[in-house]
């Protein structure tokens, strides 16, 4: 019995893509749910959807122009930012409907862009994520997000806390909470772009939230936030995988997306109430 | 891995130079806590005036209350001389500056601060963000723990000190933001009516620190509550959009002016 379980363990394990996968997913969980506290932290849920939504025109733009479809992304998850809070600067229009405004008309763009860029095949990995497209410079560029964005928190670590919790005495002391707002939305950005291909620009938003909602359920720090939040990311993000293993017929990101959400559920029932 | 993290970012932190969140304040204010002359200012971009033509001294180490009705402008003054509200019109220096963010040796605390609510937070933690104030970027702040702990139990808080944020009463919530002032080491405390429903024995926990003869801050507070003007040494009464008495109340007798 435990030995056909480890086999079924370990069969994947021999398939190089499969491995690669395993590395992209532990990297992304890290990436995404030590951002994630902060974004659940200060309610910037459907901000970080809008970014990530808005990545699919950045994507097939890029692939179109035969530029790198990273940099697309990053530029159109930047143009999303940017738009929002410039729409939000006028009086009239709250921040919250910026932002729909902005995650509409990018995904309306991408799907355009889809429709004319018929040729193309692999729309649903695009959407949904696949496990198989994940190469060694994809492997690359998510290292590469993994280390900026854990060392952007870190540093920043006491200031994004101060103006997360009290934004007024961040400004009394002239800790700038605007500017750590911005490198927030920045650092949501680059870790959307790099687990795009994992999960999906339509899922990848899971990711931040699922994970850091039950970091919030579980941790009285943000350290212990994050801590349980890469916990709930690294297991649904493997047993995810796995399940898209045995399951070809299951996306990636889905996968993922639903084993996250089973601690969350168990933590939300079993969690003490504080 | 998170043992490779950490020497990586403690690397970091070495190599990043340490910059400070404001410009340094200058020494010293020149016996005067805050000198207005003239002031005007709005409670909103675009509000109606909330006061004007505001002219009054406030001396080094004088406990200040400010009264008025509601709307006299109370919280905006004191937002203005915490430069968290622009000035309109006229001159004021806060301990010989204009006011401005950044300055340390200023605290001010709101009448109801906008906490995020429900945030993961030690109380320990909040009193210790008080010290953030002598920091400045990518500088860690690991000292500071034995002032911490001195402010803590002069607000009598030293037994909530790991209780989280959001599980601690009105009270004791306002009694941990006066320790992260005290931490801060602030000369010039701008309180905006602190007492507002607190209970006695809160109340007498943060009197008995303010109006401690020992200490040489400066303390400006709007208060709604005429029972004990009496142990101020200053009052400024706002009235019909002005400041329209600034006396020593009876009995002061000097000891800070």
């Amino acid at each position: 019995m435990t030995t056909a379980m480890l086999e079924l363990i370990r069969e994947p394990l021999g398939e190089a893509f499969f491995v690669r996968a395993l590395l992209a997913v532990a990297l992304s969980s890290l990436t995404c749910a030590c951002l994630g506290a902060y974004v659940v932290l200060r309610r910037m849920a459907f901000v970080s959807t809008a970014l990530t939504h808005s990545i699919l025109p950045g994507v097939i733009g890029a692939l179109l122009l035969g530029v790198s479809p990273y940099l697309g992304a990053l530029i159109a998850a930047l143009l999303t930012a940017a738009g929002a809070a410039w729409l939000a600067s006028r009086k009239g229009t709250s921040e919250d409907s910026a932002v729909g405004v902005m995650l509409s008309v990018m995904f309306a763009g991408g799907i355009a862009l889809m429709q004319y860029a018929n040729s193309w095949r692999d729309f649903a990995g695009l959407l949904f994520g696949s496990v198989v497209s994940v190469g060694t410079s994809d492997l690359i560029v998510i290292g590469a997000t993994t280390l900026i964005v854990l060392l952007g928190l870190r540093l920043l670590h006491k200031e994004l806390e101060l103006a997360s919790f009290d934004e007024e005495y961040a400004s009394l002391l002239g800790a700038r909470p605007a500017l750590m707002r911005v490198v927030l939305l920045g650092l949501v950005a680059l870790g959307a772009v790099s687990c795009v291909r994992l999960v999906g620009a339509l899922l990848t938003t899971a990711l931040f939230v699922i994970p850091a909602a039950t970091g919030v359920l579980l941790g009285r720090t943000v350290a212990q936030v994050m801590g349980w939040g890469v916990a709930c990311a690294l297991g649904g993000g493997i047993a995810g995988l796995y399940l898209s293993y045995y399951l070809p017929a299951v996306p990636s990101g889905a996968g993922i997306v639903l084993c996250c959400a089973a601690p969350y559920l168990a933590a939300r029932i079993f969690a003490p109430r504080r | 891995m998170s043992s490779l993290l950490q020497s990586i970012s403690r690397a970091a932190f070495a190599l990043l130079p340490t910059l400070p969140y404001a410009t340094a304040e200058k020494a010293g204010c020149g016996g005067l806590a805050v000198k207005a002359h003239h002031l005007s200012a709005c409670a909103r971009v675009d509000g109606p005036i909330a006061f004007r033509g505001a002219s009054f001294e406030i001396p080094c180490g004088c406990r200040t209350a400010l009264i008025g009705p509601n709307g006299s402008g109370k919280s905006t003054l004191l937002r203005v001389l915490a430069g968290l509200t622009p000035v309109l019109a006229g001159e004021v220096e806060v301990a010989g500056e204009k006011p401005r963010l950044g300055r340390r040796r200023i605290a001010y605390l709101a009448q109801r601060p906008h906490l995020t609510e429900h945030f993961p937070l030690r109380l320990r933690r909040l009193v210790q963000m008080g010290t953030y104030a002598h920091h400045g970027w990518f500088e860690e702040c690991f000292h500071g723990d034995k002032a911490v702990d001195l402010a803590l139990s002069q607000m009598g808080l030293t037994d909530l000190a790991e209780r989280p944020v959001h599980t601690l009463s009105g009270g004791q919530l306002q009694r941990g933001l006066i320790a992260r002032a005290i931490v801060q080491g602030a000369e010039l405390l701008l309180l905006d009516e602190p007492y507002a429903a607190l209970d006695q024995a809160s109340r007498e926990i943060i009197d008995r620190f303010l109006f401690d003869q020992d200490r040489a801050f400066t303390v400006v507070m709007a208060t709604h509550d005429p029972a004990d003007l009496g142990r101020f040494d200053r009052i400024l009464e706002m009235r019909g959009g002005t400041i329209h008495t600034s006396h020593a109340c009876e009995g002061h007798d000097h000891r800070h002016a």
